[in-house]
């Protein structure tokens, strides 16, 4: 992530010194030598009737012309109606908007093309599939369209100050974008894959740097081969699987957590006007992570109802416990709930003192999350009493049970995640899953490459490619780390 | 790999020979003793004796001090240069004209090229060399080179002067002082010390002082460099025993032979001196559970292995492998030292016992049961300074003028030690005339990436090229060194002759044109197929096929393809080395069109200077944090791309970094657009108000 993100900044960093010339028409495949072609869902995730798909970069032209084939592209800077078609298959995704700006004039500086699609789920990411299927274009990192704008000079300094700042949210974003995405299996294969992919690229390596000198024997390469091998194989068919259709989660994560019995599974209920959860008077009644769409303000969210967190249960709701703090980690927003009757229990203070505290204060680095603070059950509180908690942060008060503080609970979500949602980096889970999609058959391709390919220097190439490729979803992949292996592995040196 | 030529008893007595003339030798005998050069290189050994060439190449009135001008040229460990990755500095070395090569084409006794069949991006030229005859040879170059001078003498101290404001820096070298007290001036000074900065000589308990009896130059100049500020690590090495060569029963060993033909390392000799029906061969035995023995009884009987000062994780000591990899056979090569030589080096048996335990151990082995040892082998720990401290042109950050290079900057090897050298005295050179430096990219070559790793990243350990460290490894070639750099070296420096230049741009344009030809070329693959039916080109591709993709196919050379289309190819086989360069452009053709998308990207990111001034620990107006602060400081990055692969250095800090240079330099630009350009120069601030 780290490699991607340098390669964004300094690329952004070039500047205006030595202006590309842009391909004006666009015409046909794009020009040699020229940068990739981005696109990302430039929209928010509000409920809308109209999404936005945004390009830019030299392939811009020819893409709006493979989805709209055989037309030609539309006047600059002029809306048309189209009806898009998957290039390959030639299946008709939508009838959409299509608005085509030849660089510089445009807003990244480069050739852009827009799309204005329906705003349903399905469309959005049929678009975004059959333009991640034209060649020369890549979905877009964090904040790149920012970025090319920068490099093009469309961005005065004073805009660019913000960068800075930008860039580090981003990466907030991405990395619990990241362990949204690699938390569970996914996580697990990935890290897998790219451990199993830097051993063996060490030992190609190895084989290269010392296999003559030393003690290396032909097997090493050999076991290098079949990792490659089963690696193909298990990116192959996990890719097969994907394009299948993993189910879509789209939306803001909003996680309800809190000690037992707060509450929790109430307001779940309660938020998503049916009965997810089973509700009882007994502390521990959830005992795992229960996940229901629903609209929140008018925005799409992902309400999670997790266990009460707390210590020294029985094992199977231990483990609902470490999922709920799992689920916290990732949450674009926190609604932590607290039995408002309760507040001096130790589970109600522990509770503060961790997560809400940690979220609401932020860290030192900045990287605070959303919280919002509920006390629930207001209708045990004796009527017209004190404020029963003046130390507390910023709270509201609620009642599952007579509905009373409902309103101004809804009213604060939906400013919450309008901000949430605002954040264009935090957005399109869709857009993150091109991009897995997009490195893997990246690093898939790359390892065919190395099957075929009889000179080992070019070999070590493309697993190098693949490793990139890898990394640009787990991180590392650095040659000190290759090194490590090498020498950890191999007695090697004269 | 130090420049230590032996130690402890075994060599007392030739120690104890002082040396008290001070006796000059100059290539130039017009030139009069003087005691003004433009620039001083300290030591003879690989990294100073490339290093004072390429500065009186360049014109620079240049000396060389060393302790001993027969030790000039001496290699010290090994008796071969080159191998993987080592390969590839030589030839770059080559191409700009530097020497070890040239010599090791005149000295070799067994030249193998290794690698042979993994591509030629990783062929490994590699040479037994015969220690005599490379000190001849090489001590007849450095005293026949024009404007070089040659002087016995330790150095003691340097002569500090006030430092040049336009430069950072808190003072300026102007001289040395010699051990008798005198001085010598100078407009740059080149330090290639080896391990002689306080290094010593252990075996088994025993430890010597590396200096010579009677002066310990090195131990002053030690403790100038570090009162001077500079951050000093300690590092160890090791060599093995010296075996006699009738003592070995090589009939029952593993032998190996050169290769037939010899490949030379320089790009100017076809040839190397010797037919390889009379080349040396070399022989391969193992270790065996008896060795481990001996090492684990003994551990306790060894001072260098207990140390924590950190060794070379890839080229251990016997001990460090058996006590890391136990149970296994390490390969222990047995290499002749020289023609007429009668020692044999076992490579892979670098030890530090004690020495009847050394020959006990070497008499277990296969092949060696009768074995006289001549001598033993030895570890050395030293001073080293840590690299991070200099600029890519090699000179210090903290003193002006004054270079450093070979094992001082931390490497181990002739050939990393080598590299420097010439990069420290070309630019030396250049600093004497106001010239910019001449500064390598890791993007140009193999020596570019020593460089930047060492500059950027600094090291622990010593350092040693391999191939894996190049990120463009398939454009940096043994073969294409001198496309690289020969130009570069020719126009912006000097340092290369007219007929080496010449040469390389014969091959440069020959080798384009040859491409476009080959591109030019297409048929459809059926009648490729006919025409070449010894290669597997598969006929259910439709699109026609370029002459540049048959000839990727690894059955297709040059030569066949000229004979099935005669012309216009007939003309690229007269010369053997253009068809052979051409093979390997075919075999890279398509990746290296990526390849050089990403080396443009790197380079644009190199284009991005950050001011030499900067003051990272103070400077405002830039949010940075004080740790990114602090290595900044401490590396002082010349460039953008620089200072992102420090370690620590975030996106965000590097994103800062570029408003301030981006700022600096719209000011700059602005100021170069005013008339009167000169007076309003250092009115930087007046003019910022301006411009808001």
């Amino acid at each position: 992530m780290w490699r991607g993100l340098w390669t964004l900044v300094t690329r952004a960093a070039r500047g205006p010194r030595s202006p590309r010339p842009c391909t004006r028409q666009g015409s046909g495949v794009p020009a040699a030598g020229a940068g990739a072609t981005i696109f990302a869902l430039s929209s928010g995730q509000g409920r809308c009737g109209i999404a936005v798909i945004r390009t830019s970069g030299p392939a811009s032209g020819h893409a709006l012309r493979s989805l709209t084939a055989p037309r030609d592209l539309p006047p600059a800077r002029s809306a048309c109606l189209r009806l898009l078609s998957h290039p390959r298959s030639g299946e008709p995704l939508d009838r959409a908007l299509v608005l085509w700006f030849p660089g510089p004039q445009s807003f990244t500086g480069e050739d852009c093309a827009e799309f204005h699609v329906h705003g349903g789920p399905a469309v959005v990411s049929g678009v975004l599939q059959a333009l991640g299927s034209v060649p020369g274009l890549r979905p877009a990192e964090a904040g790149e369209f920012t970025r090319r704008a920068f490099a093009h000079g469309k961005l005065s300094l004073t805009e660019v100050e913000g960068l800075a700042d930008l860039i580090h949210a981003e990466t907030e974003a991405q990395r619990r974008q990241a362990l949204r995405q690699l938390g569970g299996e996914l996580g697990h294969l990935c890290h897998g894959w790219a451990k199993t992919l830097t051993k063996a690229l060490a030992h190609v390596e190895a084989y290269i740097d010392f296999g003559e000198d030393d003690n290396l024997e032909e097997s090493v390469l050999e076991r290098a081969n079949s990792e490659v091998r089963e690696l193909e194989l298990a990116l192959g068919a996990h890719l097969r699987d994907a394009r299948r259709g993993q189910r879509l989660r789209s939306g803001a994560h909003v996680v309800v957590a809190g000690p037992p019995n707060a509450g929790k599974s109430s307001l779940v209920n309660l938020l998503s006007r049916k009965p997810v959860s089973i509700v009882s008077p007994e502390p521990g009644t959830t005992r795992d992570v229960l996940e229901t769409p629903v609209d929140l303000g008018g925005f799409p969210a992902l309400l999670s109802d997790t266990a009460g967190l707390r210590e020294g249960a029985g094992p199977v709701e231990q483990e609902g416990v470490r999922r709920a703090r799992e689920r916290l980690e990732q949450a674009d927003l926190i609604l932590a709930v607290l039995d408002a009757s309760e507040l001096a229990s130790p589970s109600s203070r522990n509770f503060l003192d961790t997560i809400v505290a940690l979220a609401g204060a932020g860290s030192p680095s900045g990287n605070s999350q959303r919280l919002l603070l509920v006390l629930n059950k207001s209708d045990l509180l004796p009527p017209g009493g004190p404020d029963p908690s003046p130390n507390l942060p910023p709270h509201l008060l609620l009642s599952c049970l007579t509905g009373e503080g409902l309103d101004g609970l809804l009213e604060a979500l939906r400013k919450e995640l309008a901000e949430v949602c605002g954040d264009p980096s935090t957005g399109p889970p869709l857009l993150t899953r091109a991009r897995h999609q997009h490195h893997l058959q990246g690093c898939l391709d790359a390892l065919r490459h190395y099957a075929q390919t009889r000179d080992l220097a070019l070999a070590a190439e493309a697993l190098r490619l693949a490793r990139g490729h890898l990394a640009r979803i787990t991180g590392g992949g650095g040659t000190e780390e290759i090194l490590d292996v090498i020498f950890r592995d191999f007695c090697v040196g004269k | 790999m130090f420049s230590l030529r032996s130690c402890g008893p075994w060599v007392a007595a030739s120690l104890t020979k002082k040396r008290l003339t001070l006796a000059r030798f100059s290539g130039d005998s017009a030139a009069p003793l003087a005691t003004k050069f433009d620039v001083i290189v300290i030591g003879g050994g690989h990294a100073g004796t490339e290093a004072a060439a390429p500065a009186a190449r360049c014109g620079s009135r240049t000396l060389l001090l060393t302790h001993r001008v027969d030790t000039i040229g001496q290699m010290s460990c090994n008796p071969s240069f080159g191998g993987i990755g080592k390969g590839h500095l030589m030839r770059e070395v080559d191409a700009l004209d530097g020497l070890c090569s040239r010599i090791c084409d005149q000295s070799g006794v067994h030249y193998k090229v290794l690698n042979r069949r993994k591509g030629p991006a990783v062929w490994g030229l590699r040479a037994q060399i015969d220690r005599k005859l490379y000190k001849q040879n090489m001590q007849k170059e450095i005293l026949n080179t024009p404007l070089l001078t040659v002087q016995e003498g330790a150095v003691e101290d340097l002569i500090l002067t006030e430092p040049e404001p336009e430069h950072t820096g808190k003072c300026r070298v102007s001289g040395v002082v010699l051990a008798d007290g005198s001085t010598v001036h100078a407009e740059s000074v080149v330090l290639t010390t080896g391990t002689f900065l306080r290094g010593m000589i252990i075996i088994g308990l025993e430890m010597h002082p590396a200096g010579r009896l009677g002066d310990q130059p090195s131990i002053g100049l030690a403790q100038t460099l570090e009162k001077l500020g500079f951050v000093v690590g300690r590092l160890k090495t090791g060599t093995p025993p010296r075996i006699a060569k009738e003592s070995i029963n090589f009939n029952i060993l593993n032998k190996q032979m050169p290769d037939n033909p010899s490949i030379p390392f320089s790009f100017i000799n076809e040839t190397v001196w010797i037919k390889p029906e009379d080349q040396l061969p070399c022989y391969l035995t193992h270790t065996n559970p008896k060795v481990d023995e001996i090492v684990l009884e003994n551990l306790h009987l060894n001072s260098h292995i207990k140390e924590t000062t950190r060794g070379p994780r890839y080229c251990p000591s016997i001990e460090s492998k058996v006590l890391r990899f136990p149970n296994r056979l390490h390969q222990v090569w047995l290499e002749p030292e020289g023609m007429d030589s009668d020692l044999i080096y076992p490579q892979g048996l670098s030890v530090t016992l004690p020495a009847e335990l050394q020959e006990k151990m070497i008499m277990c082995i296969k092949g060696l049961e009768k074995a006289k040892m001549i001598q033993p082998g030895y570890g050395v720990q030293y001073d080293y300074l840590d690299p991070r401290q200099i600029a890519p042109s090699l000179e210090t950050h903290l003193v002006q003028r004054l270079f450093f290079a070979g094992q001082i900057n931390g490497t181990t090897g002739y050939e990393e030690a080598a590299a420097q050298g010439v990069i420290a005295g070309i630019n030396a050179s250049l600093r004497v005339k106001r010239k910019p430096p001449f500064v390598i990219s890791r993007t140009e070559g193999y020596i570019g990436v020593l460089i930047d790793d060492l500059t950027t990243l600094g090291t622990n350990e010593p350092y040693r090229m391999f191939t894996s460290r190049a990120e463009f490894r398939l454009s940096l070639r043994p073969d294409n060194a001198d496309s690289r750099l020969t130009s570069r070296g020719y126009k912006e420096v000097g340092c290369v002759s007219q007929q080496r230049y010449e040469r390389a741009s014969w091959m440069k344009s020959s080798l384009e044109e040859g491409i476009s030809v080959l591109k030019s070329i297409e048929f459809s693959s059926s009648k490729w197929k006919k025409l070449i039916p010894q290669a597997s080109i598969s006929i259910d591709k439709s699109l026609p096929l370029r002459a540049l993709d048959v000839l990727k196919y690894e059955e297709v050379d040059m030569k066949l393809l000229a004979t099935a289309v005669p012309e216009p190819l007939k003309k690229y086989i007269k010369c053997k080395e253009l068809a052979e360069r051409l093979k390997i452009e075919a075999i890279y053709e398509s990746v290296l069109f990526y390849q050089q998308q990403q080396i443009k990207e790197v380079q644009q990111d190199e284009a991005l200077q950050l001011p030499k001034d900067l003051d990272y620990l103070t400077l405002r107006d830039v949010s940075l944090s004080y740790e990114v602060r602090e290595k900044l400081h401490f590396s002082r990055p010349e460039t953008i791309g620089a200072a992102g692969r420090i370690p620590g250095v975030t996106p965000a800090a590097i994103i800062n970094l570029l408003r301030f240079v981006k700022t600096t330099q719209q000011r700059q630009a602005a100021v170069n657009n005013l008339p009167n350009t000169h007076q309003c120069l250092c009115d930087t601030d007046g003019l910022e108000e301006r411009q808001l």
